[in-house]
């Protein structure tokens, strides 16, 4: 069934959330309401608020007809005298009628199809679903047209056949839905413990299939409404209800238009689009109800950075000799419309040398992923670098404008996303993006042969074999993905990799080789490598100077045999007991209860300080800067920790 | 991971199989339609061939003559003498001698009757008219898929601006204008403004050299097709708009975006194909509405199309007409849907049977 991918991927909303709480906040949705309302108060008190009868063309004279809007007929009056505004009041009655009539067949039949085929499977759903699929693709205005032409036209009737033919989108959404809440655990308990199939139905599947009928109601009732309308005027509307159809097809076919009597032509235009805009907007409220989209993506402008060239700080930062890359005092900030920024990195330096291979370790949500996405100025658009600066090669990566730092993306620094499994474009085949990138940045790389044979040796450099190099990434096992990435990061013989938890979501053997590859591939061609991790025991393995952050901080940074041997903040040392050591067999395993601070409630005093077992008054109301220790014969070792100053 | 067919082989396997499951079920639809046209007008109180004989001009002899040449004198389908009232009749019957079989017979050799109106068979005037409908679907298809195209695209890449919202607030309303109205509006304009009032040549023009022929065809085609350029533009938009924004969400756009690709380049290379492929099906599933637009649009502009030919029948109970065009809209349709459907798999490697 090809149309399954357009549907909308149906959620089912958590009972907490306030319903009318999330529909405020669209706009369209609340415009659609009022609208709605409205026209249904003008219909329901139609006979009250009208200044004319609409039946009544008595004691017109010819001079009557067609006349321009005035005082006594605001919109005017039609080929037969009669005024224009009352009969668009009356039209309300009869269009609101149909629609909400016939949505409420076409929602009855499609709902029920749909949870049946749905619930049932098998081959009732099969049945079920390839007649919604044959009734689909049948016009159904045309066969719409023919059946009311041949029946009598009568309100009754069109109802009918509008609702019965209007049901073929409901089913699948709901049948798709019913799917998605059938193989929910209380669904599958209330059948374990022997609920009969209509109790389960009843109270188990439809009050979830509820939101997206709703859903469905409103869209079908502008359908309906339209298709009434369209009837209508093709002069198939039933004669005695002057629907606003009805009055359009009066007015084309009775000389509306060589009289210029724009009014009778464009009055129950309006009509129409009036309630068929509403019915949408709502719909578009109720949308952003059930299926909350995020309002960013990558291609957002990000936020320019805070210029501050003497990044500020008073706390100590590591000094090397030319290093390749040099982080000092990072800092990046979350802006959130109406409340105060989520500090998510703060005061972050670290240096790289060539051929070098730094861990940064933290738990998830310690600013990891946020710093090294800042590196290349990756940031999401609420993302944005408020102090600090990188430099690369003496440029300061902070500075430059989006030409400049499209030129050092990926040609010096590429990046290994986490979990490769959408990181590469799923229509285009890996040779093919891994070539792009080389086009992209070596505009001397000859584009023959020559430029194949390369994308070839990558892959064969992380043991990809040449024939997958025309396969589509669908084609690819997880593993082999990532090895893709790691050979299109290799593309442009950049001199850093950022690896971004390159092995998290692939198993323990894969998650090895993994490494080994990159670990050779930094001695064979010089890489310098920024491996994020959450594993220590691959930071032992392979690092030479590991970052701990937590919180968006840095809680120590060493050499990694410091870092195993004499770290001294209570972080380090207590990640450090949650990993098995190999060397002491009957060492218990400890974890750190609680979890990582929330950004928008970060602690006042240490960030650490409410999981810490040796935390202090201090600790709980002051933050604890950064400092060298000089307890070691180790280049740099830094620390954030009352404790470390108290000691000192 | 066992043996595997190689993955070359696989795929274009897997394409076939789709490619015929695709074409198994058109054929089956089709079938289905064929089958619904023929009881739909029995079963109605319309039937074509009874409403013809109806006609108390015309004398027994003619009537027997009528009944004889539709089969009416021979049995719905075995066991069934009439739908419309349900009368029950032999089995017994040689099922070629049926009604139903007449009518398929008929269909096999391109036969859909003769119009009650026009005195000539019903695949002649609607062969000649297919071609308007096609070219008037044709230019405002690709018009309004180039529009929504742009505007969704910029709509996506400028979400949340000024522009986004003007994109999206023109697409609901142009969504919501009934095509029938749009058409009478702009009418009503242009034949103030030098633009002709309906049908595809100026009277009299046949005489003339083939160039001004085509531009007195063309000039008859504006207004129909900017009718409905406007209305499917803003559907299109509104779904290349939603769908790239999800497009653009994605970590492979984040990818390209590190690869130092330009925003441009993202747009064509990464983000294009992948947001159109919605696009794809949604068209497909739309051309059943679209058709259900060219009816007012024909009826409006009197464009001698399928639609028209439809309008037409309804107000002079043209029966013939109204069933045959029924029949070859609903073919045309299923067609244009399994071309897109092949479409599709060419665009999405992806695509395998289910």
């Amino acid at each position: 069934m090809s149309i399954q991918t357009v549907e909308v991927k149906a959620k089912v909303p958590s009972p907490s959330t306030n319903f009318w709480q999330t529909y405020r906040q669209s706009k369209l949705g609340i415009a659609g309401l009022v609208l709605l309302l409205v026209i249904t108060v003008i219909a329901i008190f139609a006979p009250v608020l009208s200044p004319y009868d609409p039946k009544s063309s008595a004691g017109v004279g010819a001079g009557q007809v067609y006349n321009p809007p005035s005082a006594a007929h605001w919109l005017g009056t039609d080929d037969a005298g009669r005024d224009v505004f009352s009969n668009f009041m009356y039209g309300a009655r009869v269009s609101l009628l149909v629609g909400f009539f016939a949505s409420f067949i076409s929602v009855g039949i499609g709902g029920t199809i749909g949870i049946v085929a749905g619930y049932y499977g098998g081959r009732v759903e099969n049945i079920l679903m390839r007649f919604t699929d044959t009734m689909l693709v049948i016009p159904d205005l045309p066969l719409i047209v023919v059946i009311v032409a041949l029946t009598k036209p009568s309100l009754l009737n069109i109802i009918f056949v509008i609702g019965i033919f209007g049901w073929t989108t409901t089913a699948r959404m709901v049948r798709s839905q019913t799917l998605a809440v059938k193989s929910r655990k209380f669904v599958l308990r209330a059948r374990a413990i022997g609920a009969g199939r209509r109790h389960i139905i009843r109270h188990h599947i439809l009050p979830l299939v509820m939101p997206i009928l709703v859903v469905q109601a409103v869209l079908v009732v502008s359908v309906a409404v339209l298709n009434e309308s369209t009837l209508s005027f093709l002069g198939l509307g039933d004669p005695t209800a002057l629907s606003w159809g009805q009055m359009l097809n009066y007015a084309f076919a009775r000389g509306a238009m060589s009289t210029g009597a724009w009014w009778a032509l464009v009055a129950p235009g309006i009509g129409i689009i009036w309630v068929v805009l509403g019915l949408t907007l709502v719909g578009q409220g109720l949308e952003h109800v059930l299926n909350p989209r995020l309002d960013t993506h990558h291609l957002m402008p990000g936020r320019p950075v805070v210029v501050n060239h003497e990044a500020s700080g008073e706390s100590e930062k590591p000094t090397e000799k030319n290093p390749l890359l040099e982080v000092r005092n990072l800092s990046i900030n979350y802006i959130n419309e109406g409340k105060p920024p989520a500090r998510a990195v703060e005061n972050i330096s670290f240096t790289l040398k060539e051929g070098e291979l730094i861990g940064l370790v933290g738990e998830s949500g310690c600013g990891k992923t946020t710093l090294m996405l800042a590196l290349l100025r990756l940031l999401p658009s609420a993302g944005q670098i408020v102090n600090g600066q990188v430099i690369f090669s003496g440029k300061d990566l902070t500075a430059l404008n989006e030409q400049e730092i499209n030129a050092v993306r990926w040609k010096d620094i590429s990046i290994v996303f986490q979990g490769a499994m959408n990181a590469l474009n799923p229509v285009r085949t890996v040779g093919d993006q891994i070539a792009e990138a080389i086009i992209k940045h070596m505009p001397g790389f000859p584009r023959d042969q020559r430029l194949q044979e390369r994308v070839i040796e990558l892959l064969d450099l992380v043991g990809i074999a040449a024939d997958h190099k025309e396969h589509y990434p669908h084609q690819y096992s997880g593993g082999m993905r990532q090895r893709a990435m790691i050979a299109m990061a290799l593309a442009c013989n950049p001199q850093i990799i950022i690896a971004d938890e390159p092995t998290t979501a692939l198993d323990v053997m894969i998650q090895a080789q993994i490494l080994e590859l990159l670990d050779s591939l930094r001695k064979k061609l010089g890489l310098a490598i920024i491996f994020v991790t959450h594993d220590l025991g691959v930071v032992a393995e392979i690092c030479d100077k590991v970052l701990v952050m937590y919180g968006g901080v840095t809680a120590e940074y060493a050499d990694v045999d410091i870092i195993y041997n004499e770290s001294r903040h209570p972080y380090t040392q207590e990640l450090l007991k949650a990993f098995p050591d190999l060397t002491k067999p009957k060492k218990k395993l400890s974890s750190i209860p609680g979890y990582p601070p929330r950004l928008d409630a970060l602690p006042i005093g240490c960030r650490f300080a409410p999981r810490c077992r040796l935390a202090f008054a201090r600790c709980h109301t002051e933050q604890p800067l950064l400092q060298k220790l000089n307890d070691s014969q180790s280049a740099v070792h830094i620390a954030s920790c009352h404790l470390l100053e108290v000691s000192k | 991971m066992g043996v595997r067919p190689p993955a070359q082989w696989s795929k274009s396997l897997n394409r076939w199989l789709y490619i015929r499951n695709k074409a198994g079920r058109s054929f089956f639809t089709i079938l289905f339609v064929v089958v619904l046209n023929f009881f739909l007008f029995r079963v109605l109180p319309g039937d074509p061939a009874r409403q013809g004989i109806r006609d108390p001009r015309l004398t027994q002899e003619a009537i027997e003559a009528i009944r004889v040449r539709f089969g009416l004198d021979k049995p719905v389908i075995n066991c069934i003498q009439t739908v419309n009232p349900l009368r029950f009749g032999s089995c017994e019957v040689n099922p070629l001698e049926t009604q139903f079989f007449i009518y398929v017979k008929n269909l096999t050799r391109g036969e859909l009757g003769i119009s009650f109106y026009y005195n000539r068979p019903v695949s002649d005037i609607l062969g000649e008219r297919l071609w308007n409908t096609v070219l008037l679907i044709g230019g405002g298809q690709i018009l309004s898929i180039i529009v929504g195209v742009v505007f969704g695209v910029m709509a996506a890449w400028k979400a949340r601006t000024s522009v986004d919202y003007g994109a999206l607030i023109t697409g609901l309303v142009a969504w919501s204008l009934p095509t029938f109205w749009l058409g009478i509006i702009l009418l009503f304009w242009g034949s103030s403004h030098g633009f002709p009032i309906g049908g595809k040549a100026t009277p009299g023009m046949s005489s003339y050299p083939f160039m001004t022929q085509f531009t007195d065809v063309l000039w008859h085609l504006v207004l129909p097709t900017l009718t409905y350029t406007i209305v499917f533009m803003g559907e299109y938009m509104l779904i290349m708009r939603s769908s790239l924004l999800d497009v653009l969400s994605e970590d492979y756009i984040l990818t390209a975006k590190a690869k130092g690709l330009s925003t441009f380049q993202i747009l064509k290379d990464h983000a294009l194909k992948n947001g159109m492929l919605p696009l794809v099906t949604i068209i497909a599933i739309n051309l059943g509405f679209t058709v259900g637009g060219v009816i007012q649009i024909e009826s409006v502009f009197s464009w001698p199309g399928l639609g028209g030919a439809l309008f037409e029948a309804v107000s002079r109970r043209d029966f013939p007409i109204l069933q045959g065009g029924f029949l070859l809209i609903a073919i045309s349709v299923i067609l244009a849907n399994f071309i897109a459907d092949l479409l599709y798999s060419y665009l999405d490697p992806r695509v395998q049977i289910e």
